[in-house]
């Protein structure tokens, strides 16, 4: 059914209401993350579009705080798996274990049953510990034995990986990295934002406590109302675009690309870039998408989805570079 | 009497037997030779042996010859180089010569061995074998006077400077130069030939005032094309930016150009109706928002008067913001 414009007005009022709690987040999780507003908002992107999260930054950038504090926020289950080579499938998700009282095989769940899970430092493990987690995010449900079980409603997963010490590593494989809905590369806080980190650190008494401010219902509520977010087909044909260019960027004028490029964005890309838009127009407490949304998300959507050539990588060329010229010359709605 | 002319006529008849054998050997058999240019050299220098093989010129085709094979070292001489074996002489006589150069550095007289030739009659199975007379070479030594210090070696000394060392270069250089005024008096007669088109060209300025009259005339929200209004009218403003100040505004969303627009001073002035304009397109173009009527000619006003604005003062004198008609 086609929307009117008195619907999207409807909407937007509705998302406007609706999308209060997100000030309320933020101002909650600013009270101990300081610095770091584009990884929490990239978090909240990924939890209101149903997506993952794929962390890439060097250790003690408050990744573990970050998450911790929006579970505590949302009054969500939080855990977080270390992984490391030695790490079992089992130790993910969970195992059958015998009970010698009851003389039968009970079910022992793994640390994946949460609401948040962060798995720090996912490439240390070897890749079927890597594979169950996948197959966990994608399907949101887990057997172990006969038995099925659905996983906790919100589930986001969160993921880092350390772009130094790639020794003893094992990579993701390009369609397991797939899944993630975002990569986000975290920096450095700037000085003044490091001032404030060490202060509150030195005096753990003006270290506050995350209270719940909203439910996990909110947050399912929310979804649907993303889902809702009126994208226009102008907006969904510059997606489309995009997302081409990624894959031909010789039909865009960008003939220069055309050996930088090992494989472009796949249709999950498309969907993936249509979602996190509406979730960030909703977050903007927008009931409808423009192109700025788009681009807001554009790198984190797509960065880990453009596949480089050994030239590319021979002349330093990252996907950021690649993307950045590809919405140079898409043209915007 | 009789007795007398009898022996003398038997002596008579003998003698041509007596005489014409000798004469006919002198003629059939060749003669080999060894022959030097000097036989006084110092330790170091060259000799030039020639070796020679006289035929005679009726002889020439029923014998082969075989030339001496002297090997690279000699007893006290090298061979430095050899020669082929050259062939001249006239009707009587032919001769065949080779010439090998000597050196020797040992000093002393020292005597370059008898040469042996080797002689095959080509219509018998005879063989005759001839030897050079062995020649004496006096090798003299140099006089060293080891008292004095060792001299260092020479440098290299370079010849002298001549304009015909450097025929091909400049030869070549002029070549060149020729090639090139050929190319550019063929393009320059070329240009003159094809006649020059006056291409209709209007300013950003002129093209987007002409955009907007028409979009304004064409009422367009009036058919209910409401998008497709403001659609066009960001576009005729983006495009116009675009050409004028060399913004890549068509690649913007709202909010980058809003930014990039900081630099350009004059057009920074119109922030605010800019704003406004993109602001209710952004809404009409992806929120189906209906603005009312007065809205529509609001916008266009407020874009009527940012060209106004920003119309550039002499716009002959900008060669970037001409475009064609047809853009």
């Amino acid at each position: 059914m086609e929307n009117t414009s008195s619907d999207i007005r409807q909407l937007n009022e509705k998302i406007h209401q609706a999308s209060a709690f997100v000030d309320l987040l933020n101002m909650e999780l600013g009270k101990v993350i300081v610095g770091q507003k584009y990884m929490v908002e990239r978090l909240l992107i990924g939890l209101l579009a149903q997506g993952h999260v794929l962390l890439e930054g060097v250790p003690g950038l408050a990744k573990t705080l970050s998450i911790k504090s929006l579970s505590s926020a949302i009054n969500g289950k939080f855990s977080r798996i270390q992984f490391t080579p030695d790490l079992l499938p089992a130790d993910v998700i969970g195992t059958m274990i015998y009970n010698q009282q009851r003389n039968e095989f009970m079910v022992r769940r793994g640390p994946i049953f949460a609401n948040f899970i962060l798995a720090d430092e996912i490439n240390r493990a070897p890749a079927k510990v890597q594979s169950a987690l996948l197959e966990a995010m994608q399907e949101r449900q887990i057997t172990i034995g006969d038995s099925t079980f659905k996983l906790d409603e919100p589930f986001l997963v969160l993921a880092t990986q350390n772009p130094i010490e790639q020794e003893g590593t094992y990579m993701l494989p390009e369609a397991q990295v797939d899944r993630f809905m975002l990569k986000v590369v975290i920096g450095y806080p700037t000085k003044e934002e490091e001032r404030h980190i060490i202060r509150q650190n030195l005096n753990p008494q003006a270290t506050p406590e995350i209270r719940p401010v909203i439910q996990p219902s909110d947050i399912m509520e929310a979804r649907k109302l993303v889902r809702e977010v009126y994208m226009d087909e102008k907006i969904e044909k510059y997606i489309i675009d995009i997302v081409f260019a990624t894959r031909n960027p010789e039909d865009y004028k960008l003939q220069k690309l055309k050996p930088l490029i090992a494989y472009g964005g796949s249709p999950r890309a498309s969907i993936n870039l249509a979602l996190a838009a509406k979730a960030y127009a909703f977050m903007k407490r927008r009931g409808y998408v423009i192109p700025e949304d788009v681009r807001s998300i554009c790198f984190d959507v797509m960065r880990h989805r453009v596949g480089l050539t050994y030239e590319a990588e021979a002349e330093n060329v990252t996907s950021e570079n690649i993307l950045s010229e590809i919405l140079n010359a898409v043209e915007v709605p | 009497m009789y007795r007398q002319k009898i022996i003398i006529r038997l002596l008579l008849c003998l003698l041509p037997g007596l005489i014409l054998p000798g004469t006919l050997l002198a003629q059939t058999a060749p003669e080999v030779h060894a022959g030097v240019d000097t036989t006084n050299i110092r330790i170091g220098e060259q000799v030039k042996l020639r070796l020679t093989a006289t035929i005679p010129a009726a002889q020439f085709k029923d014998i082969r010859l075989g030339f001496p094979v002297l090997p690279d070292s000699l007893d006290h001489f090298e061979v430095v180089s050899r020669s082929s074996i050259d062939t001249s002489g006239d009707d009587q006589l032919k001769v065949l010569g080779q010439t090998f150069v000597l050196t020797s550095f040992d000093s002393g007289h020292w005597e370059i061995p008898a040469a042996r030739f080797e002689v095959l009659q080509s219509n018998s199975a005879l063989a005759d074998t001839l030897f050079t007379l062995p020649v004496g070479i006096d090798v003299g030594t140099v006089a060293v006077d080891t008292t004095k210090a060792f001299k260092p070696i020479k440098s290299v000394v370079s010849a002298p400077w001549r304009i015909w060392d450097y025929w091909m270069e400049i030869t070549g250089g002029m070549l060149l130069v020729l090639i090139i005024i050929g190319i550019i008096w063929f393009l320059r007669t070329r240009k003159k030939s094809v006649p020059e088109v006056p291409t209709p060209t209007v300013t950003p300025y002129e093209l987007a005032t002409q955009q907007l009259k028409a979009l304004k005339a064409e009422k367009v929200w009036e058919s209910g094309d409401i998008k497709g209004y403001y659609t066009r009218l960001t576009d005729i403003l983006r495009t116009y930016f675009e050409h004028q100040f060399g913004i890549a505004a068509l690649e913007q969303t709202s909010e980058e150009l809003l930014q990039n627009i900081k630099p350009v001073t004059k057009l920074n002035q119109q922030r605010d109706k800019l704003r406004s304009i993109l602001s209710v397109a952004d809404l009409a173009k992806f929120a189906k928002l209906q603005p009312s009527a007065d809205e529509h000619l609001s916008s266009m006003q407020k874009a009527e008067e940012i060209l106004e604005w920003t119309r550039p003062k002499s716009e002959e004198t900008s060669g970037e913001g001409v475009v064609t008609q047809e853009a």
